[in-house]
């Protein structure tokens, strides 16, 4: 990574925030923030890289906006600004006085305004992570499975939406600080599935878009280091993404029992084992908290298995009751199934497997044709695998379904 | 006794993006012609009266039995049976109106900003 990638990186929400606060213009700011990178691209290589990268390029920014704002028809009715009240700022800055300075206050007013909960949920996931992060738009494109033009429409309708439905560029008061840090939490999980499930297309999973997320919950908890649902959700992140060298091998998924552990990030592991016995998540949690921390203590189960058969399914089961009380779903009830059957046999399983419908998965279908291909109900099996297959999207995974299904 | 008049749909009217000029500057016309009718008659006052922004520009809340909000992007469809009330207020921003909104009893609420056609 050279040296403009790197500060484009590492300081682009900071930049982005610094000229929403100074101009209001969320319409100009990007643009503006694009083609400084563009003319430093240019100059950086003949000139030098200036002392102080991320100055010059705040500098080069302004100047990009002041020239539109003069530019623009004074005549013409002007266009809506940001809602950022003088007064609430100060208010906001007082909340943060313990947490850092007002720049650091100035990233979190944006990325709770990127994850405003008035926000379609995908669009504010798209959006953090254009705007905080900087991530260019045909990558937000590929992560969401959608066409660069539909995602360049959804970013901009996206901000014409801020504006126009007055969501503030602000830190709201101490006491709904948390329930907005859960949305932002919310917001960045859903990026980070976006690259691992379930895709329609050859592409199984885009690792490295998915990674994008994790670093956005890494901003959040550069200024809100204890907040127990980003906590969580980080160690959550991290246990399931590092596996994704051994997910798929010669563009074929490979399941869990089958990876080859050695090729997980175990660094990652032993993270996310650290970030799990914080005391900041002893006390009682949301409900959101609470889930996060639970899927990552199953998570972490299969992680610290030296191999598959040591894997300590009673415990997983146990996970999953406690999941079941605090977040009930289907998807949580299927991996408690599949558990179980592990633990206690294939017939308990099938037992657990009764009643679990999810709309438009295959995966219901998909583990109780596994276990009645183990319990040797061939027939009832291949019924099974053919349902599963009907139903799956997934080019990898209809592939991954037919082999069995034909190894029957 | 009062009454809430919701101007919904274009009815026979052109969509206000399609009229030309003076097509517009008539339709503010008989605006103006309304409020100086209205100003004019005993017993009728004008309490409020507000364009509002393009209806994508709206926000639904909804409280839930445990005191849960849930917003939404959009314009609440079931508007015009449902309505049960209203408010004109001015405020800083959304989260200021959702702040404020959260002592009513947990009716749904459809947050709509205005447009100032003042020039």
């Amino acid at each position: 990574m050279d040296q403009l990638e790197e500060v484009v990186r590492e300081e682009w929400g900071r930049l982005v925030a610094l000229l929403l606060s100074q101009f209001r213009r969320l319409d100009l700011v990007e643009d503006a923030l694009g083609d400084a990178v563009e003319a430093a691209s240019r100059t950086w290589p003949v000139d030098g890289t200036p002392g102080n990268p991320a100055a010059w390029l705040m500098t080069a920014a302004r100047r990009r906006v002041l020239d539109r704002l003069r530019s623009e028809d004074v005549a013409r009715r002007k266009e809506p600004l940001l809602r950022i009240d003088a007064e609430r700022h100060e208010e906001g800055a007082r909340t943060m006085a313990d947490a850092g300075s007002l720049v650091e206050d100035d990233v979190l007013r944006l990325v709770l305004m990127c994850a405003h909960p008035a926000l379609v949920p995908e669009a504010a996931s798209a959006l953090s992570l254009r705007l905080v992060l900087g991530v260019p738009t045909p990558d937000i494109a590929r992560l969401f499975l959608v066409p660069e033009p539909t995602m360049a429409a959804r970013l901009t309708r996206a901000k014409k939406r801020i504006v126009g439905a007055g969501i503030p560029f602000a830190v709201p008061d101490a006491s709904a600080l948390p329930e907005r840090l859960d949305v932002v939490a919310q917001t960045s999980y859903l990026a980070f599935t976006a690259g691992y499930s379930p895709g329609t297309g050859p592409d199984l999973l885009r690792a490295a878009a998915s990674g994008e997320a994790i670093r956005l919950v890494r901003v959040v908890l550069g200024l809100r280091p204890d907040e127990p649902s980003l906590v969580a959700l980080l160690a959550l992140m991290l246990l399931q993404h590092s596996r994704r060298d051994a997910r798929v091998r010669d563009g074929r998924l490979v399941l869990l029992t089958d990876q080859d552990r050695t090729r997980w990030h175990h660094d990652e592991v032993a993270e996310a084992i650290r970030l799990l016995a914080r005391p900041c998540l002893a006390g009682p949690l949301s409900p959101l908290a609470a889930s996060y921390v639970l899927q990552a203590r199953i998570a972490a189960e299969h992680a610290t298995a030296t191999a598959a058969e040591d894997t300590r399914w009673d415990r997983i089961v146990r996970w999953y009751d406690l999941l079941l009380q605090v977040a009930p779903s289907p998807s949580a009830r299927l991996a408690r199934a599949v558990a179980v059957a592990e633990d206690s046999g294939t017939a308990a399983g099938l037992t657990a497997l009764e009643g679990i419908e999810i709309a438009d998965s295959h995966r219901p279908a998909a583990v109780r044709a596994e276990l009645l291909a183990r319990a040797g109900d061939v027939d009832a099996a291949r019924a099974a695998y053919d349902q599963a297959v009907a139903a799956c999207r997934n080019d990898v995974e209809r592939e991954f379904l037919v082999g069995k299904r034909d190894a029957l | 006794m009062k009454y809430l008049v919701l101007l919904i749909g274009d009815g026979a009217e052109k969509p206000w993006p399609e009229q030309t000029e003076a097509e517009q500057t008539a339709a503010m016309a008989k605006f103006g012609a309304f409020d100086a009718a209205c100003r004019a008659r005993d017993g009728i006052e004008l309490l409020a009266g507000e364009a509002l922004s393009d209806s994508r520009d709206a926000t639904v809340m909804r409280t839930s039995v445990d005191g849960r909000v849930a917003l939404t992007d959009g314009p609440y469809t079931e508007v015009i049976e449902g309505m049960g009330g209203f408010y004109l207020l001015e405020a800083p921003d959304l989260d200021v109106v959702v702040d404020l909104l959260r002592v009513l009893p947990a009716y749904d609420i459809q947050i709509h900003p205005t447009i100032d056609v003042s020039g």
